[in-house]
């Protein structure tokens, strides 16, 4: 209430100034009359009594200036006198003022498009019910050093019955999957779920339903929900879509529900976003039978917790339920294995990975700011020594020393609000663009925008460099000595040596910084260059890859490629049709293309190995990652087999199974010996027939080229066929040319098959790089900012010295230096504010540069390169930048120069 | 004429404003002449902090202003005692009170 009337009155000051000015007016005149009246009553003269009150009341405008002080008004009043003349100052130097609002937009607005990300990705709250109550669920065999194993029904059971710990709990099991009767054959992102899923997560259809008890089947149920996009894409939106059937892996499906937009799968994706939900009771085919033993679903799991329990307090019973849990079946969980659970918050799960990433993003955009602030701090420095004059004229005018450093901040402030605004459409303007290049493994990325916190941060950053590099020049000004000013201030005062060494600090800090951002950018930019010069273990120039998945429907009588038999006839006649293509030299399968196997990180990724004659026990840590081939794989990759064979039609069903294993398996598994000829088998099953080493290839990055020491071991596609097809062609035509004929051939064979990711060798290479690449370049790119910002720095100090030491120059030349004498003396202030610089950046960076360790690959935090190569670049940058002012003072005319002084 | 004003404790003067307005509403010069003549002349109120504590009180709501007719029928600006003045009196002169009596011990301690 109060408030309110203060607000009010001051309102009214500030709009109805006349009228109150007049109303004050009339009241000290009616004040007057009344002193008047009141003296002639005591005996004196109209006359008398008015210079009597006259004097009595004093000086009407400075009454009128106190009372108008009382009020709150006139510190607006005050503000906007102080902002309307800044406006002034900064029109009058439009170079400056377009120089500083063009680094400080660059700088505000790199902050404010990472952070729209960082705050997006990390920050926010995941998109559901309770958020912070939604854990993601690991089994652990700790034992054997096996994270994230695979569960059985009975264990999925004790998380919800007997825990008593989550409130809900549901697998979650990704895939792709082959969609049809719908419009095309698609390969959609498909998510296993429980029948609790959606009420988990607090989800509500778009239209339909979403699954509810009614729903409930022990295998997979019959009811599918799609998402947004699916039902735009493929059913043109239509709402007469419930109840429509469409095959799922040949499996018929019906739509019951659809999602709305803005809903997405909590969790990791093959390539892209989930368009498909399929529930499951994991009870009954195809699902193993639920016994303890049957320890084979292969999915993840989340969970909400119980409201009021923290993540240690769920975390301990977990743990002391697998101990319970463990003695009670001591059969199903061998000691040594040490089998446990693990909880981790779902936000964590789904952005930890990235997260290093995004604070390095971070840091670099937050250092880039700094040196903007230093490099504008330095201008208005330069600007502040100019107006010496002009200050020390406000303060012999009255001007208290406090008012002088408000105006000051008032106009660096203006300048940094003035910045940041642009810096906040620079943002706009570059986080599509950013976003564009973003990698799709960043999670979230969808719910990437500039909300409110993100204006506000830009808000603040902006302020934050306003104050500093703002009080630098206005503690300055208010340290003006009044009678050296004036007396000086009839000529520039020349470089003093106070404001000089703040200069100096504040050019120092800069290439500091600089250096810093410079070495993180040299560091990752070295790892991206490191890893395309990596030997991925094959020549992936003219080849070009296309997937296919045979489906598995549920009903194994409608299974066309049930049994090997079918698969094999499938290869052949599909490899028939590559080789017919024209363009197309050789042709092969595999079951995983290189580099693109790690995306899911599926612990089964790798699967337990047997090798003849070595004990039971040891074979507990025995993996190997089995990859099918044809037997032209490792000639269209062209990776070189060291020794023995490649297969051949020949290794085919009935015949001895055969394998080929790459280096680092007969490095990791026969360290002393021969291994070809050694017998080895996948699982534990020992009626399972071995299969003789017959080969060793060169290792091949199949898991990403920053992905080393993974043993693989490869098996004939015709002895043990995979559903997940890829075929690899040599030919020299791109991709896009015979995409159309690959998926032509192809559906002729069958016409139910989606044909997808055709692309060059190179480009999935590519691909497997783009988050590191979009790191680099972008952090690289600000570095490439600070080198700019910080010779723009030197650049500056040093020509601005030069213009104020003109007269010394003169004069020193007059007595007889010569030009090398000057330019020397320019030319090592230079490099010697440049040398304590990048050392001080040095010393700062290698203390810092382990925090990125995460994000090398090959490459050490203290690289010697680097950290010679940086320093060195900007020790050249920074001689050229003074060298340039340095050449100017030599042409100091030393007559112009006196006389002009 | 020497300011006086300077004498008083800061924040006494609105005190005193309230105090005089306490008996009845008055224009600025009335209540000028009321504090130098209940004062016996110690304090002469100086218009340059008289009108800035009135904006300052008017504008906290304790007291409000008319136009009226004087006594000798020329308009002035009346200023009256507010409810929340009232009680702002009450509580100043009590805390004033309490002041007075301690600092009196500490002197006479």
């Amino acid at each position: 209430m109060a408030l309110l009337r203060q607000f009010a009155h001051g309102i009214r000051a500030l709009f109805w100034k006349e009228r109150v000015a007049d109303e004050l007016e009339e009241e000290l005149h009616s004040f007057i009359e009344a002193a008047v009246a009141q003296k002639m009553r005591s005996g004196m003269t109209r006359e008398e009594a008015l210079r009597a009150a006259c004097v009595e009341v004093g000086s009407v405008a400075a009454i009128k200036d106190n009372v108008h002080d009382a009020g709150w008004e006139s510190i607006v009043e005050c503000v906007w006198q102080d902002v309307r003349y800044g406006l002034r100052w900064l029109r009058k130097s439009p170079g400056f003022t377009a120089v500083a609002i063009l680094t400080l937009a660059l700088g505000v607005g790199a902050n404010t498009a990472i952070f729209s990300i960082v705050n997006s990705v990390l920050l926010r709250p995941l998109p559901y019910r309770d958020p912070d109550r939604l854990v993601r669920v690991y089994f652990h065999n700790s034992g054997l050093g096996l994270r994230d194993v695979t569960f059985s029904k009975p264990e999925l059971d004790d998380l919800t019955n007997r825990s008593g710990v989550f409130e809900e709990v549901s697998a979650i099991g990704g895939g792709s999957v082959n969609l049809t009767g719908a419009k095309q054959p698609e390969r959609l992102e498909f998510v296993l779920i429980g029948f609790n899923y959606f009420s988990m997560l607090g989800a509500t259809p778009q239209i339909g339903r979403l699954y509810g008890p009614q729903d409930f089947a022990l295998g997979f149920s019959p009811n599918i929900v799609i998402s947004d996009a699916l039902w735009r894409r493929d059913f043109g939106a239509d709402p007469n879509v419930l109840g429509r059937t469409i095959r799922f892996d040949g499996d018929p499906a019906t739509i019951v529900g659809v999602l709305p937009p803005g809903f997405r799968h909590p969790g990791p994706t093959v390539s892209g976003d989930v368009e498909v939900w399929s529930a499951a009771g994991f009870s009954a085919d195809p699902f193993p039978k639920p016994i303890r033993a049957n320890r084979r679903l292969n999915a993840g799991v989340i969970g909400r917790l119980k409201p009021g329990l923290t993540l240690e307090q769920a975390q301990a019973r977990l743990t002391a339920m697998a101990a319970e849990i463990r003695k009670d079946f001591p059969t199903d969980y061998p000691p040594q294995a040490q089998w446990t659970i693990e909880i981790q918050p779902l936000q964590e799960f789904l952005v930890g990975k990235v997260r290093p990433m995004l604070l390095v993003l971070l840091a670099a955009v937050i250092l880039i700011v700094f040196i903007v602030s230093l490099n504008i701090a330095n201008l208005l420095l330069a600007r502040a020594s100019g107006r010496q004059q002009e200050m020390a004229m406000r303060l012999a005018l009255g001007a208290s020393r406090g008012r002088m450093i408000r105006q000051m901040l008032t106009e660096s402030l203006l300048l940094s609000l003035l910045g940041g605004l642009a810096g906040i459409v620079t943002a706009f303007a570059t986080l599509d663009f950013i976003l564009r290049f973003a990698p799709a493994s960043i999670p979230r990325l969808s719910e990437v925008r500039t909300d409110w916190v993100v204006l506000a941060f830009a808000l603040l950053i902006s302020l934050l460099t306003g104050l500093v590099f703002g009080l630098a020049p206005a503690l300055h000004s208010a340290k003006i000595e009044l009678s050296l000013a004036i007396r000086e201030g009839g000529r520039s005062s020349g470089y003093s040596s106070k404001t000089g060494r703040l200069r100096d600090v504040l050019i120092v800090s800069e290439l500091a910084f600089a250096v810093v951002l410079m070495v993180g950018a040299g560091l990752l930019l070295r790892t991206l260059r490191d890893l395309l010069r990596e030997d991925p273990g094959f020549n992936p120039s003219q080849v070009v890859a296309a997937k296919v998945w045979l489906p598995i429907p549920d009903n194994p009588n409608e299974d066309p490629y049930r049994g090997i038999a079918p698969k094999v006839t499938f290869d052949r006649e599909l490899l028939r049709r590559m080789m017919a293509i024209p363009g197309v030299e050789l042709a092969a399968i595999t079951s995983d293309l290189p580099t693109t196997n790690h995306i899911l990180n599926d612990p089964l990724g790798s699967d337990a190995l047997a090798i003849e004659d070595r004990p039971v026990e040891s074979s507990q840590d025995l993996r190997a990652e089995r990859i099918r081939i044809s037997p032209d794989y490792f000639k269209v990759m062209q990776s070189p087999l060291m020794r023995g064979r490649a297969f051949t039609e020949g290794d085919e069903d009935g015949k001895p199974p055969v394998a080929i294993i790459d280096e680092t398996t007969a490095r990791k598994y026969w360290p002393a010996s021969d291994p070809l000829g050694r017998r080895v088998r996948f699982g534990q099953d020992p009626t399972l027939p071995w299969m003789t080493v017959v080969g060793i290839v060169k290792d091949i990055k199949s898991d990403g080229l920053d992905i080393d020491g993974v043993p693989h071991i490869y098996v004939s596609t015709y002895q043990s066929p995979d559903r997940a097809t890829s075929v690899v062609l040599r030919t020299s035509l791109p991709a896009a040319a015979i995409e159309p004929q690959i998926r032509h051939e192809i559906q002729s064979i069958d016409p139910g098959l989606p044909v997808f990711n055709v692309s060059s060798m190179n480009d999935v290479l590519d691909r497997s790089l783009a988050s590191r690449r979009f790191s680099a370049d972008l952090v690289g790119g600000f570095a490439g900012l600070a080198l700019l910002l910080a010779s723009i720095g030197i650049y500056g100090l040093l020509a601005y010295m030069v213009s104020q030491r003109s007269r010394e120059i003169g004069l020193r030349m007059a007595l007889g230096a010569s030009r090398s004498n000057v330019l020397k003396l320019f030319l090592q202030k230079g490099v010697a504010l440049a040398g304590i610089g990048i050392v001080a950046g040095v010393v700062f960076s290698a203390s810092t540069a382990s925090l990125m360790a995460s994000l090398l690959y090959g490459v050490r935090p203290h690289d010697p390169t680097v950290f010679l190569a940086v320093p060195l670049l900007l020790f050249a940058v920074a001689v050229v930048a003074s060298y340039l002012p340095a050449r100017r003072a030599t042409k100091v005319d030393p007559m112009i120069a006196l006389r002009e002084a | 004429m020497t300011d006086k004003n300077s004498d008083l404790v800061q924040g006494t003067l609105d005190m005193l404003i309230l105090k005089t307005l306490a008996l009845e509403p008055m224009h600025g010069y009335g209540i000028a002449i009321r504090i130098e003549q209940v004062s016996k002349g110690v304090f002469q109120v100086n218009p340059g902090s008289l009108f800035p504590a009135f904006r300052r009180l008017e504008r906290s709501g304790w007291i409000k202003s008319e136009w009226q007719a004087t006594e000798n029928n020329r308009r002035a600006k009346y200023y009256i005692l507010t409810d929340a003045g009232r009680r702002k009196l009450k509580t100043e002169t009590r805390e004033w009170g309490r002041q007075i009596a301690a600092i009196t011990r500490i002197l006479e301690a």
